[in-house]
């Protein structure tokens, strides 16, 4: 496996076992660049994000291609999707309405699909949505699309609605509006890009600790003799883990789908 | 001083991670229950659940964020 870029990047394993990255800015900005044009560097990060991008690509390409009425395998499995989230997410979260949603939602969901995929994809190991600037971005697409369709079907009285809830007991409505204010314009779009993104952090620092834990033991066998058995618990519990990243990934991809269907459901029918 | 501030930012963490531990339990059991209850409304439960505990856990994600930020 050539994993692990948080503990390989800043220490030998051989010299020290228990290394961390000097500064936690090395989790939002990696600079080692392939190559650079002009001010712009091109990472490891915007090579994997341009792979996802073209498995995106490739995989509506040709999976959607022939348009038979017994699709092929991938066929089934591309169709499925499209229709999953074209039916149950957008029309089924936003309402009729929601088709015109669907290619967004279905776009974000597989560039996040490929990119979490990206963390147990052997020989890559790493998830792209764990770069703060891809889910942050995404999420900021996200509350400029939810704010602007809020502003297109209700005019001022979309903000009117939120500072001012006619729901509520007069007296409340200065404090929950202020509640809803801030919830809606500043929480919303922070916590939908750091959900993403501590999930996939957090994935890949504990695939990193046990695996590189285990092999960093297994492998020094012949300077501590038996006592490198100890390697082999945490490598299995890392291949457990590994498991459980694949769930993961795919729940994170579709629970960022969804929260986007919401936030857009709650701009164009703000009173439910 | 820093090995303090790395353990006091541990403990935080673990804080952080009671209430949504607690929460995420209370929405996936009544998800159960709603579900043993009527059979054919899981597909909306299971959705609204996955909303449900995506909330929840952001509060635990901010107490890890912050756990590195410190």
């Amino acid at each position: 496996m050539g994993p692990l870029i948080l503990a390989s990047a800043e220490c030998d394993p051989a010299a020290d076992i228990i290394c961390k990255p000097d500064n936690v800015i090395e989790l939002f900005r990696y600079n080692d660049a392939l190559f650079s044009i002009g001010p712009f560097h091109f990472t490891r990060t915007v090579f994997l994000m341009f792979l996802a991008m073209a498995i995106v690509l490739a995989l509506l390409y040709f999976g959607l291609r022939r348009k038979a009425l017994v699709p092929g395998k991938l066929g089934v499995l591309v169709e499925s999707t499209v229709g999953y989230v074209r039916d149950e997410v957008a029309v089924g979260i936003i309402g009729p309405e929601g088709t015109r949603y669907a290619p967004y939602l279905l776009s974000i969901f597989l560039l996040i699909l490929v990119g979490n995929l990206f963390e147990v994809t052997p020989f890559i190991s790493f998830p792209i949505t764990s770069r703060m600037a891809i889910p942050g971005f995404l999420s900021l697409v996200t509350w400029v699309i939810f704010v602007v369709v809020g502003f297109a079907k209700n005019g001022f009285g979309y903000i009117g609605g939120i500072v001012w809830p006619k729901s509520v007991p007069i007296l409340l409505r200065p404090l929950v509006g202020l509640i809803e204010f801030v919830s809606t314009f500043l929480l919303r779009p922070i916590t939908l890009a750091v959900r993403l993104f501590a999930n996939m952090v957090a994935g890949h620092l504990m695939l990193t600790l046990l695996l590189v834990s285990g092999w960093v033991f297994m492998s020094s066998v012949g300077d501590i003799g038996i006592r490198s058995v100890i390697g082999v618990p945490w490598f299995v519990f890392g291949l457990g883990i590994f498991v459980f990243e694949i769930v993961v990934a795919v729940l994170q991809a579709y629970i960022f789908t969804l929260l986007a269907a919401v936030y857009v459901q709650s701009s164009v029918h703000p009173e439910h | 001083m820093d090995a303090i501030k790395g353990a006091i930012a541990l403990v935080g963490y673990g804080l952080a991670a009671i209430g949504p531990g607690i929460g995420i339990g209370i929405v996936v059991g009544n998800a159960i229950t709603a579900m043993a209850r009527q059979p054919e409304a899981a597909g909306m439960v299971r959705t609204t659940m996955f909303l449900g505990i995506a909330f929840t856990e952001a509060l635990a994600l901010i107490g890890f964020v912050l756990f590195f930020i410190a």
